[in-house]
């Protein structure tokens, strides 16, 4: 059931003109980042381009889920679809699956930068699939945080704006407190921990942490979970 | 097979459903009538559990919609108001979609996919995108996807809306086919469209039932009272003279036309004044040739009746 659901929201996806905008913004954003790196005397590394496709994610991650739920609110189609004998976990999995699905596809530039890196040097492959693997495991709790805020609301813009101020509060929490003359040690190791940009640094530089592992996964449960309620809320509001 | 039990629901202060009560039983196709804001919508919501009520229960074969909704969910067919469906799809990708989420094996959904479209008069569009069909494909589409997979219960919520009259008299034979295999519930704010259809009528007016009863006892009820049109050759003050003096009847307003008079009256509580009138005037040798009586449709005769009723318990 959530495969049925996941593969339908992987079909509206591409059809959406905003799929390929964002498939687009990602396509040139990444290349220009390595491209700046991508020359002779260059390590021949991936580590700069990931560290700075995080940030993309902040904008493009929000622009995928945006629709999600939302338009289906919109278009009156959720009546429908939660008038069959499906759970509200099933849907709200369903389609962050399908969305996850989506952005996979979207990292696929990367992989054709680690086959150019191939040809003209000799660059280490674990980073880059560790690189990777983070990268979607950013993506997976973007993309949760997302279907939370889709769910919220019926207009995508809101949708989009509520995940991307979600998104920004443990991003910028880091750069706030750094601001600080004398930083509290405790808040200091709070910010850096709840930072997705620290959690993910570790992946970029080749190193699989279970701790980062954890991080990823209870914020992804975390929100997929917060989804599951609100969308159940409907029932008892 | 559907029963609701003072289903009420309230959305913040405003108490859009109160105190439904209504048993439908299998086999049965029952119309849904009420003009718009009525609280069709919503109690169709809460009957297919989509909403809950904010009191009361409702049971579809049995089972209850809120405490075993998926249970209660595979049983309903049900096309929500406005037809919402994903435009992009095409239309047998967008049944073999719903046919999984209700279960059915590939082979189901093949063989079924093929009756309902036969059924529903969309073999030609089968291959096309939803969004590109006209509105009536459209509304076809959506009754064939709560068909699929053969619910004991359909539940259609304005299923004519928006169709020319053609298409409404096929949808009408649609449902005198579907008719024994289904226990149906059509809703609508026209009566026309569904009362040829429909065994019995149930009429909401604010959220709560004004009557029921099948289409030939209500339009039987509605017709009585009302206003009368006459006319005569008798001159404004003949008739006005003769028409006074029965009793019933509260008031005459007249005016010429040409060589005639054309008269509306008004009684005073629900007699039928028609052969009243035409002996008054027929007894004075005053030629008639028009006579007859302005009902108001039925769903405004039971609104204003709830209108009625409440003012004279305010």
């Amino acid at each position: 059931m959530i495969i049925t659901i996941a593969k339908r929201e992987l079909a509206g996806l591409f059809f959406s003109p905003i799929a390929y905008v964002v498939l687009g913004a990602f396509a040139i954003g990444v290349s220009t980042f390595f491209l700046q790196g991508f020359e002779p005397g260059q390590p021949a590394s991936m580590r700069g381009t990931f560290d700075a496709v995080v940030w993309l994610l902040v904008f493009l991650a929000p622009a995928i889920s945006m629709r999600l739920i939302s338009e289906e609110l919109r278009s009156g189609t959720f009546e429908r679809l939660m008038t069959s004998p499906v759970s509200d976990a099933q849907v709200v999995l369903g389609k962050w699956l399908g969305a996850l699905i989506f952005f996979c596809v979207m990292l696929l530039p990367l992989v054709v930068h680690a086959i150019a890196l191939e040809v003209v040097g000799s660059p280490e492959f674990g980073p880059i699939v560790t690189g990777l693997l983070g990268l979607v495991l950013v993506g997976a709790l973007y993309l949760a945080i997302g279907v939370f805020a889709s769910a919220w609301s019926q207009n995508q813009i809101i949708a989009f704006l509520v995940t991307v101020f979600i998104i920004a509060i443990p991003t910028f929490a880091a750069y706030f407190v750094s601001g600080q003359t004398t930083p509290d040690p405790a808040t200091r190791r709070l910010v850096d921990y709840i930072s997705v940009n620290q959690q993910y640094a570790d992946f970029a530089k080749g190193l699989i942490d279970i701790r980062n592992f954890v991080y990823f996964a209870t914020g992804t449960a975390l929100f997929l979970f917060l989804s599951v309620v609100l969308v159940q809320s409907r029932r008892w509001r | 097979m559907i029963v609701a039990e003072h289903l009420t629901k309230w959305y913040g202060p405003i108490l859009a459903v109160e105190d439904l009560c209504f048993e439908i039983p299998a086999g049965e196709v029952v119309g849904f009538l009420g003009p718009n804001g009525a609280g069709k919508s919503t109690s169709i919501r809460m009957i297919t559990g989509y909403l809950p009520p904010t009191a009361g229960r409702c049971t579809i074969d049995g089972i209850d919609v809120l405490t075993d909704s998926r249970a209660a969910r595979q049983k309903i067919g049900y096309l929500p108001e406005s037809t919402p469906l994903y435009t992009e799809m095409r239309v047998t990708e967008y049944l073999h979609f719903c046919g999984k989420l209700f279960g059915m094996s590939r082979n189901e959904r093949n063989k079924r996919i093929d009756e309902v479209t036969a059924k529903c008069g969309l073999s030609h569009n089968k291959r096309r995108v939803i969004g590109q069909l006209s509105k009536g494909n459209k509304q076809r589409v959506g009754i064939a996807q709560a068909l699929l997979h053969q619910p004991p219960v359909l539940i259609l919520d304005e299923p004519t809306s928006g169709l020319d009259p053609q298409q409404t008299l096929a949808f009408r034979d649609l449902i005198a086919e579907l008719r024994g295999q289904h226990t149906i519930m059509l809703s609508s704010h026209i009566l026309p469209e569904i009362e040829r259809a429909a065994d019995r009528v149930i009429i909401i007016a604010n959220g709560q039932i004004v009557a029921q009863g099948t289409p030939v006892e209500l339009r039987d009820r509605a017709s009585r009272g009302g206003t009368i049109v006459v006319e005569t050759r008798a001159t404004i003050k003949q008739v006005a003279d003769l028409l006074q003096s029965i009793p019933s009847v509260a008031k005459v307003e007249s005016y010429r036309v040409g060589d005639w008079t054309r008269a509306t009256v008004t009684a005073k509580d629900d007699t039928d004044l028609r052969a009243l009138v035409a002996e008054k005037l027929t007894s004075s040798a005053h030629t008639i040739r028009e006579l007859h009586l302005n009902s108001p449709t039925l769903e405004r005769y039971f609104v204003e009746a709830v209108a009625k009723k409440k003012a004279v318990q305010a």
